[in-house]
Order: structure tokens, then sequence, then C-alpha cells
């Protein structure tokens, strides 16, 4: 394995006596995608900051390209950025927005003229928008113009500030599959920073959840997802179920009792339980697909409760289930049916299994 | 729907302009056409006398004494805009960006220069540069000799207080523009690669343009105007084309003439004003209407 190209040790930043980040050890591989996500004000823009160098670090290290970043400007570093509001100059054409970075580096114009030809056709972007200016294009053609710019010059990373984030739905779907196709052709490190964690579900290779300042968790979308480490992490992306429950550590993993769950043998195996863990003060994590409500196929474990709503969601049915001796109601989604086979008030059977179990500290 | 938009014959429009109308014609355009009429009159026994014809334009035209006059009133008011444009330019730029802790205290600083009556200041000016006044007590302290500078009463000095008395012009029209521009936009820049210099010339340069524009016809047209700092400061030996006219009206008494000579300088300035409009409208097409 290669040396990562974005190394970061224990990085800390104050800002005066706030601290805005605490000890983050993160690094990504070359060709990585990689999501900072996180509610607004964890960190995670000034993480993305600190990597661009518009702001300093207050204590630890940070190495891109195995150079110690220290006291080098944003303009000697090998990243380049995305701006959320995209930052094209509107004084410029389209051509020279693309061509900008590439004339600072002082290459032959017709080198220049090239490479813009490239991002041209790798964007989409119709030729005769090169004589425009920024403010005549549409929202989606000005981010595919923004993001010319950036990969222009071939920069080993690609910074990217929540960039889709203003655009519509339909517009944001299409431009999140250029993102991934683009970094599939291009081979280029990405660290997208966005508060949408099933757009970093979609994109990334991996993700660092982020709350506060401090990083919850490192790991693949399916870990995120369905290993969550941290009940925050389990409860960022759909919906979830998390039971109090008690452990008390076996052989080759752990037995457990939680209210209203009544299981055949209630034991998980070590690779269903986190790594950090309260054995009096545990959750049971089921995802509420997990969950099959009044049927037939035999599951270890069941929980009986009453229907107090449900939402057709189309694809889903979700079910809202209050079960006896839990504080929260349990969520359940099943595949959509032409007609809800269930009503409100109704007595039901929930069953799921010992192996869609995780287990995470409370 | 928007104003730009609208027919000028829009009637809710036209009443909405109505009042600046009126004050416009009451006291622009029928003085400036009195003051055209009055150009074809000439003066006999320091009386108008009505006789319609080109004899005081002839008069204009044929002492390049005026035409001296205007060429220097020119040239100064050219000059001061130059000056307050470089001067104002770091001033603004430091306001926006290397002071943001400070700016207000800079800019209340400024406005109260700005407010202070002009004659006042221009002389305050006058005892700084006297031969016994501060400058030369300073250079005398170290060691230049007594009166070691001789400016006051020269056109430098007069130079020096209109750019004092107008600068405030240039410095506020820049920042206003230089405030606008998204600091996303310098952070890019220096993003790709650009150094500060060159993101200055590339970025906050250009787009500052509209505000640099702006600044320098407001001191063009007051720096046509000067009567003030060329009297104190110059010391009536070099005057302009505002002390020219004084002196027509007041001290010959040659009304139609000082109404031509009053036009030559409108003439200019207009013509002046006409060539900044045009380029300003470029620039801002050039940005796609963005600004």
């Amino acid at each position: 394995m290669t040396a990562p190209i974005i190394d970061m040790k224990s990085l800390n930043k104050f800002y005066q006596a706030y601290q805005a980040l605490y000890d983050i050890t993160l690094s990504v591989e070359v060709g990585e995608f990689v999501a900072l996500v996180g509610p607004s004000g964890c960190g995670k823009t000034s993480l993305l900051k600190i990597l661009a160098g518009f702001e300093e670090l207050t204590s630890g290290t940070l190495e891109i390209e195995g150079k110690d970043m220290r006291d080098v400007p944003p303009s000697e570093r090998p990243t380049r950025m995305v701006f959320q509001k995209l930052a094209l100059f509107p004084h410029k054409t389209i051509f020279d927005n693309i061509a900008f970075p590439l004339k600072i580096a002082r290459l032959p114009k017709a080198e220049i003229a090239e490479k813009v030809r490239q991002m041209l056709d790798l964007m989409h972007l119709k030729e005769e928008y090169l004589t425009r200016y920024p403010s005549q294009l549409s929202g989606g053609e000005q981010q595919r113009v923004a993001l010319a710019r950036s990969m222009v010059s071939s920069p080993s990373v690609l910074l990217l500030d929540e960039p889709l984030s203003a655009l519509d739905v339909k517009l944001k779907k299409s431009l999140q599959a250029e993102l991934k196709r683009l970094h599939r052709t291009l081979g280029t490190s990405f660290v997208h920073v966005t508060h949408d964690l099933e757009e970093a579900m979609m994109l990334a290779d991996r993700i660092c959840v982020m709350k506060d300042g401090h990083v919850l968790q490192i790991g693949t979308p399916n870990d995120i997802y369905y290993r969550p480490a941290h009940p925050f992490v389990a409860g960022f992306i759909g919906d979830t179920n998390l039971l109090p429950a008690t452990l008390t550590y076996s052989q080759n993993g752990a037995n457990f009792t939680a209210q209203g769950v009544s299981c055949a043998a209630a034991a998980v195996q070590t690779t269903q339980l986190a790594t950090d863990l309260d054995a009096d003060h545990a959750l049971l994590m089921i995802r509420p697909e997990m969950i099959t409500i009044n049927a037939d196929a035999p599951k270890n474990c069941q929980m009986t409760g009453e229907v107090e709503e449900f939402f057709v969601k189309g694809a889903t049915i979700q079910y809202r289930v209050r079960v006896q001796g839990l504080e929260n109601e349990v969520t359940v989604e099943t595949p959509g049916t032409a007609e809800v086979p269930i009503s409100v008030g109704q007595t039901v059977r929930l069953n799921f299994d010992l192996s869609d179990i995780f287990v995470l500290g409370a | 729907m928007r104003i730009k938009n609208m027919s000028w014959r829009h009637p809710a429009l036209q009443i909405a302009t109505l009042p600046l109308l009126t004050v416009l014609v009451l006291f622009f355009l029928i003085p400036f056409g009195m003051t055209v009429l009055l150009s074809f009159q000439v003066t006999k026994l320091y009386q108008v006398a009505w006789s319609w014809d080109l004899t005081t334009w002839k008069d204009v035209f044929s002492h390049s004494y005026y035409w001296v006059i205007m060429a220097r009133t020119l040239k100064m008011a050219l000059i001061c805009v130059v000056l307050c444009v470089f001067l104002g330019l770091p001033v603004a730029y430091a306001l926006v960006n290397r002071l943001p802790s400070m700016e207000n205290h800079v800019k209340i600083l400024i406005v109260f220069a700005f407010l202070a009556d002009a004659i006042l200041k221009t002389f305050g000016w006058v005892l700084f540069f006297d031969r016994s006044g501060v400058l030369n007590g300073f250079l005398e302290v170290l060691g230049f000799g007594p009166a070691a500078s001789d400016i006051l009463f020269t056109p430098t000095a007069a130079m020096i207080a209109m750019v004092y008395n107008l600068l405030p012009y240039t410095i506020f029209t820049i920042y206003l523009s230089m405030m606008r521009i998204d600091r996303d936009l310098i952070a890019a820049s220096y993003d790709s690669g650009a150094s500060k210099l060159r993101t200055f010339w590339e970025i906050t340069l250009p787009l500052s343009k509209p505000g640099l524009l702006a600044g320098a016809v407001l001191v063009f047209v007051l720096g046509l105007g000067v009567f003030l700092e060329p009297k104190i400061m110059g010391g009536g030996t070099s005057p302009l084309a505002a002390e020219l006219i004084r002196q027509t009206f007041e001290t010959r008494v040659n009304w139609p003439l000082g109404a031509a000579l009053t036009i030559v300088v409108i003439g200019i300035g207009a013509l002046t004003l006409m060539f900044f409009g045009y380029l300003l409208i470029k620039t801002t097409k050039s940005q796609g209407g963005n600004t």
C-alpha cells in the first residue's frame, strides 16, 4: 500500500478560546473519495479550509503528498477547492475562468487551449459557452465550470465544500452521478464536505462522521450504516431502533437482555459488538427494514406491540409500534403493498434475526 | 415590474420622477439656458447689451490666454484624478482587507476630515507649508536649515490641497466596490495558485472598476471647478477656470464673456464625463450585467 496523500495527526483548531476541532486523525489514500459529514457547526468546513490552507491549524501535523503543510500558503498546495458558492470570476469569460490556474502557472497558450478543451469535453460543456460570462449560464452549468476550473491543472487532491447544497433535488442527483463518474475517470483524491449523509453514502469510499469538532467514526458507507460506533451516527441516516440492553461477555461474543425483546438464545457474535462498550449501558441497533411484522418466516427474536401510526412512503410502508417497557416506539419498514395490511391500534408481532443486531455504546 | 423594464411614458414613472424633474429644470436647465443666451450678448460700459451676435464667442476663441487657463484646469483636474485614484486604492484596499477590526474607526476619521470645512482645512495646509510653518520647523530640526521647503503658493501646493480635499470621494467609491467583492473569489484565486499581487491585478482591481470610475468622475468634475485651493494655496499666480470666471463676472463685470467661459468649462466636463460613462457602460456590459 502506498503512502496516504493526506495525513492528519492529532490536529486541533482553536478560534481564540473556542475549540473547533479536537484531535483529528485522518488519512486519505491516493485516489480515494472521502466524505466529511456532520451537522452544521461540526467543524467539517474548518477542516477543509485547513486542508486548502485558508486556516492555520493550532496543533498537530498535516502532511499532503508527504510534505508538511505548516506555513504553506493555499497557492502553493497541491489541492484545489470547489467553493460552496462556486466563486466563478464574474468579469472573466468561461474560457478565462477555466484557464485561470493554467495562466497563473504560465503554460504556453496552445497547451492552455488544449487543456480547456479537454475539460469542456469531460464536463459536457458546450464550446459556445467559452466566450460567455458565468452569469449567462444556468446553475448546473456554472457548477460544471467550477469543477472544470478546479480540475484543469490536474491537482492531486480536490476539495469540495458542499458544492451541491444549493441546487434543486433533480440537478443535485445528476451532478452527484457526474461527480462519481469524474472521480472514477480522473483517479484524483476527493475530499467532499456535505451535511447530507445520503449523498456521502452514494459517493464516498470512506465517510468521516463529525460532530462538535470530534470525529465520531471513520468507515465505509456500510460500516456507517450497519456498524455505527455511536448513537448519533446510527441516527444520522434514515430511521433506526436503539433498544437499551445490558451485556454479559462470553467466549465468542456477548449475551444480552433487553426490555421487551425475547430471543431464543440472546447472544451476539464479537463482530456485532462496537469496540467502545459499557456492558451495563449498551444499545441494540436494529434497522427498521430488518424487522418483519406479523410474518410467518422464522426469526430468532420477537417483540409484541400496538401500532400507533403508519406512513405510506410509496416503495415502503413505515409503522410506529409501541412496545411495552420501551420508551421510544419501534420503527418498522416493510415493502410497500397496494393495500395497507395493518391498521392503527392493532396488536402486532415483530420479528428480527439475531444476526441483524449491532450493539453499540450508549 | 422592475423600473428598468418600464417605458419612460409610464404614468407612474412620470409622477415618481416629477419632483426631481422640477428641481433639475428650475435650478439646472433654466439657469443653463439663460447662461447660453447670455453668451450671445455683449457688454458696454459695464452693462449687458442685447446684441444677439457672436462677438463674445469670437472673443473667447481669439484669446489664447483663456485656453491656456482651460488647459491648465483640465491638466490639474486630470492629475488630481490620477493622484486621488492611486492614493484611494491602497486606502480602500487596506480598509477592506487589512484593518477589519479598525475599519469603522478609520472610516469615521475620514468622514470627519471630509466634513470639516474646506476653507479651514486649506488654511491649515497654509500654516503647515508656511516659511515658518510646521513643515519647515520640522525640516529645520532635522538639519535642513531654515525655510527648506518653499512650495507654498505654487501649483504643487494647490494640487496637494486639491487631492487632500477630494481624496475621500475616491476612497469611498472604491471602498464600496471592493467591499462587495465576494471573499471566496479572492480565496479561489489564491487556491488557483495566484500570488497576492496577481490576485489584486486579476480579481480585485477589475471588480473595483465601477467604483474606481465613479470616484474618478466625481473628482474630475469637482476638480474642474476648484476655486479655493488654487487661490489660497497657489497664491493666485496661476489661476484656474473657476477663478477666471469669477474675475470675469465680478472684477471685469463682463457677464456675457463669463457665461461663455462657463459653457466652455461645462463642455469640457461633459465631454470627459461622456467618455468615462462610455467606459463604465463597457465594463459593466463585459461582466454580463452582474454588477
